[in-house]
């Protein structure tokens, strides 16, 4: 599939990469590649000139655009109910901004659209990286410490653990990041059941694409 | 101020970020020139400036106060709270305090060969610098190479030109088509050469000032300069088996100041109020966290609420 992803650094970007073509089983082909934002709010900010760019300036099928939750609101099984929009969750401005881009925009080059793949890391995505080898990282248990006021674990504290400082190179995120995923190349329902929310929402959103992509195959 | 492992300071122009390191300069120069003892006492002129300056440790009880005899003369340094061996070694510290500046048509000259230097302040002798680097530490060298290989991976190694008794450094291209010596690479790759100097040399400073990190780098290049400044300061981090490096660096982009999201108690905000300033860290502020959950640092510090603006 050609895809483009948005994403805050060449880490979260080869990881992100390595985790979308576990759920589609099939290698993407990467449309514009190394697209950046500066993280939140910046994300929301440049996604819709990218959409418009993709859109009518390239072949891109789709968009994977993957953001931190920090300490906002998680993203739920609740949200996902139609017509439902929390307005303080990451993921649902995310589609909300998708929304209201692409609903302005004719087809362009044989599609109707870019289509939408958003993820939600919770709280960052650090906490993906150490999915089946932590078992305390989880959405389910960060939900539990938002309702109790106390959270389970800092986002320094999984740097901490993925990286074993607060303060890694570049290079070895990139490292530490490639290392992590590879257990989810293989299959990454762990990865769905553990942030059904955040990854959750991703998978189902390549899947869906997957299928209109084969549902409507575009002329070459 | 208490000034941490890394500072990075932020603030509008004549806001004393280039005072600040010109403090440590004038305690570096007057601790050379003071000796192993004070001074005989002279009249202090009683309402002039002083400048305090405390340590970590091992000197935290330590203190080297400059001041002025004179409204022209501040040349009075006096250190109490250290025992001859101590203020020796604290003064010993205190002389490996370096400031940069780079200046890259200085970078890129050819330079008489001499063994045993220190990078200038200006950066001017990089190339010779280098050349000992390869020539006295090849291992270091080869880290510094294999880092600057990745960064800017249009180059395969480093190597040099050399004229007489003279020295230039030259990157061989990835592609094989030749060589790009100092004076045809671009400003930002020859101020990251400076900085890579610097962390990888076995024996840096004690306290390394490097003014406008950001200068001459793409955007998205200010994460590499952050992290080979991180790794001068934690060196263990980096599993660098020498000893950290206190940075205090300046820039203006708000670029720069977004990579110290997780860090702010690295950030210091120099205010300035008319012709005087102060200083301040970024996470004295207690709705930092609030206010981080609706925009970037660097959007923030350019829209005046964090202060460390030009007054208009």
């Amino acid at each position: 599939m050609k895809l483009a992803l948005l994403s805050e650094s060449p880490a979260d970007e080869l990881a992100v990469l390595v985790l979308a073509e576990a759920v589609l089983g099939e290698p993407i082909h990467r449309v514009q590649p190394h697209l950046r934002a500066r993280g939140w709010p910046n994300v929301a900010q440049v996604l819709p000139p990218i959409i418009r760019h993709l859109h009518f300036r390239t072949e891109a099928e789709g968009l994977i655009v993957v953001v931190d939750s920090d300490d906002s609101v998680v993203h739920t099984e609740e949200h996902e109910a139609d017509g439902y929009f929390h307005p303080h969750c990451r993921l649902c401005q995310l589609r909300a901004v998708f929304r209201r881009t692409i609903k302005k925009l004719p087809p362009a080059r044989g599609r109707e659209r870019v289509l939408r793949c958003v993820g939600l890391a919770v709280p960052a995505i650090e906490a993906w990286y150490l999915c089946g080898t932590d078992s305390s990282v989880s959405e389910a248990a960060w939900i539990q410490g938002q309702k109790k006021g106390y959270q389970p674990y800092t986002r320094a504290e999984l740097k901490e653990r993925v990286y074993g400082t607060s303060r890694p190179s570049l290079q070895h995120e990139i490292d530490c990041a490639l290392r992590e995923v590879q257990r989810h190349r293989a299959n990454p329902r762990r990865l769905e059941a553990d942030f059904p929310g955040g990854f959750g929402a991703l998978a189902r959103d390549l899947r869906d694409m997957k299928k209109m992509a084969r549902a409507a195959p575009r002329p070459d | 101020m208490e000034l941490k492992s890394f500072n990075l300071v932020i603030g509008p122009n004549g806001s004393g970020k280039t005072s600040l390191i010109q403090s440590l300069l004038r305690l570096r120069t007057l601790s050379r020139l003071a000796g192993e003892t004070n001074p005989p006492p002279r009249e202090i002129q009683a309402e002039g400036p002083t400048i305090e300056f405390r340590f970590g440790v091992p000197n935290e009880s330590a203190v080297a106060r400059l001041s002025c005899v004179s409204e022209m003369v501040c040349d009075q340094v006096e250190f109490t709270g250290v025992d001859a061996a101590a203020r020796k070694e604290l003064q010993t510290w205190i002389l490996g305090i370096r400031a940069y500046l780079f200046d890259h048509y200085a970078m890129a000259e050819s330079r008489v060969e001499t063994p045993g230097l220190e990078l200038a302040a200006n950066g001017a002798n990089l190339s010779v610098v280098l050349a000992n680097l390869q020539k006295t530490h090849p291992d270091a060298f080869g880290r510094l190479q294999d880092e600057l290989v990745r960064i800017v991976p249009e180059f395969v190694s480093i190597g040099f030109q050399r004229s007489g008794n003279t020295v230039q450094l030259a990157l061989k291209l990835s592609d094989g088509t030749g060589e790009v010596t100092a004076e045809n690479l671009s400003q930002g790759t020859l101020y990251t050469l400076g900085m890579m100097f610097l962390a990888f040399h076995p024996t840096p400073p004690s306290v390394v000032c490097i003014e406008e990190i950001d200068r001459g780098v793409h955007p998205r290049m200010l994460r590499e300069v952050r992290d080979l400044l991180y790794r001068l300061s934690y060196p263990a981090d980096f599993k660098e088996n020498c000893p950290p490096v206190q940075v205090i660096a300046t820039t203006h982009s708000p670029y720069m100041l977004d990579l110290f999201k997780n860090h702010p108690d690295e950030v210091i905000i120099s205010h300035k109020h008319g012709t005087s300033a102060h200083f301040e860290r970024l996470s004295d502020r207690e709705d930092l966290e609030d206010l981080l959950s609706e925009s970037s640092l660097g959007d923030m510090w350019f829209s005046g609420i964090l202060g460390g603006v030009p007054e208009e």
